[in-house]
């Protein structure tokens, strides 16, 4: 048991952090989704999700494209592979200590 | 905006995207205008076959319809919606692609579907008063399903009410054609009206430009 406990430590603090948890895990239940979609599920500020975008984009944990659909802009955001694995690994770290 | 440790506050990554994604496909309204649509027509159609005299064009366009409409309104809905929100409401709702959907989801949904069969023609039939049982049963399944699927209060608060309309009905006498028609009657009512303060309300929310 405390094992599983010491194996807190361990979770990436990337993703530990609320707000990115919860762009990482809405990004891994779509095929991807633009930042207004972002904004209005997390109900983040602009500011505080691009931010939030950006560290997570730097740490590979997603990919970004930035296009326009007519004379809407789109900042497409997706998981990467890298970021569904840490995902995984953050899931069963937690999931076995709690 | 809120404190976004309040969100994630089961540590779940699943149930934190369920929760997120639950609240942002039902925060325009329009799948609750969808079903409440669905339920009117359904309504509409079941009172034609008690008003219309059998063997007419109306009447058999009426049963026809109505056996096609459920699968018409579940391939359809969902195709309707995205194209809807991505046509008129995309600076609003932004943009999004789904993954298909799952094989357990859809087992969940056969399994289910079966289950319905059986209780229906398995059970119901043996039952002392079918047409009470089958009124309550469908208010009381309906309900639940609506709560379960929604899981807002506002759909809860729905849920509640077909559960009780279905029970009231079952028991005030009428035939089974006549409680169908006022169950689903009310049903879609409440639906819509609820869908469309919903969606006024968002509507009327200025959109936010720039990131």
């Amino acid at each position: 048991m405390s094992a599983k406990i010491q194996r807190l430590a361990e979770v990436d603090r990337i993703i530990h952090e609320p707000a990115r948890l919860m762009v990482v895990a809405l990004l891994a239940a779509v095929k991807e989704a633009d930042f207004q979609y972002l904004h209005q599920s997390t109900r983040l500020t602009k500011g505080n999700l691009s931010v939030h975008l950006s560290k997570l984009e730097e740490a590979g944990y997603i990919a970004i494209e930035k296009t326009f659909r007519g004379k809407y802009p789109l900042t497409i955001c997706r998981l990467t592979e890298r970021g569904r694995g840490v995902l995984n690994n953050y899931r069963k770290i937690i999931k076995a200590a709690l | 905006m809120r404190n976004s440790s309040s969100l994630a506050g089961s540590a779940d990554p699943n149930a934190i995207a369920r929760r997120l994604m639950q609240r942002a496909h039902n925060r325009d309204g329009l799948p609750e205008i969808a079903v409440g649509l669905y339920f009117l027509l359904a309504s509409a159609l079941i009172y034609a076959q008690v008003v219309l005299p059998r063997q007419s064009i109306g009447f058999i366009a009426a049963v026809l319809t109505f056996s096609l409409l459920f699968p018409v309104v579940c391939i359809g809905s969902p195709w309707t919606l995205k194209w809807v929100r991505r046509r008129y409401l995309i600076e609003r709702v932004g943009y999004v692609e789904y993954e298909p959907i799952g094989r357990r989801q859809i087992g969940f949904g056969i399994m289910l579907a079966v289950l319905v069969v059986l209780a229906l023609f398995g059970v119901v039939p043996r039952l002392s008063q079918p047409d009470r049982w089958l009124l309550a049963g469908t208010g009381l399944f309906g309900g639940a399903l609506m709560a379960w699927c929604g899981r807002l209060p506002r759909f809860v608060i729905g849920g509640v009410v077909m559960a009780a309309t279905g029970v009231f009905v079952a028991f005030a006498g009428v035939s089974l054609q006549i409680g169908f028609t006022m169950l689903f009657g009310f049903q879609g009512l409440v639906t819509l009206v609820s869908g469309c303060v919903v969606f006024l309300r968002f509507i009327r929310q200025p959109i936010e430009t720039g990131e």
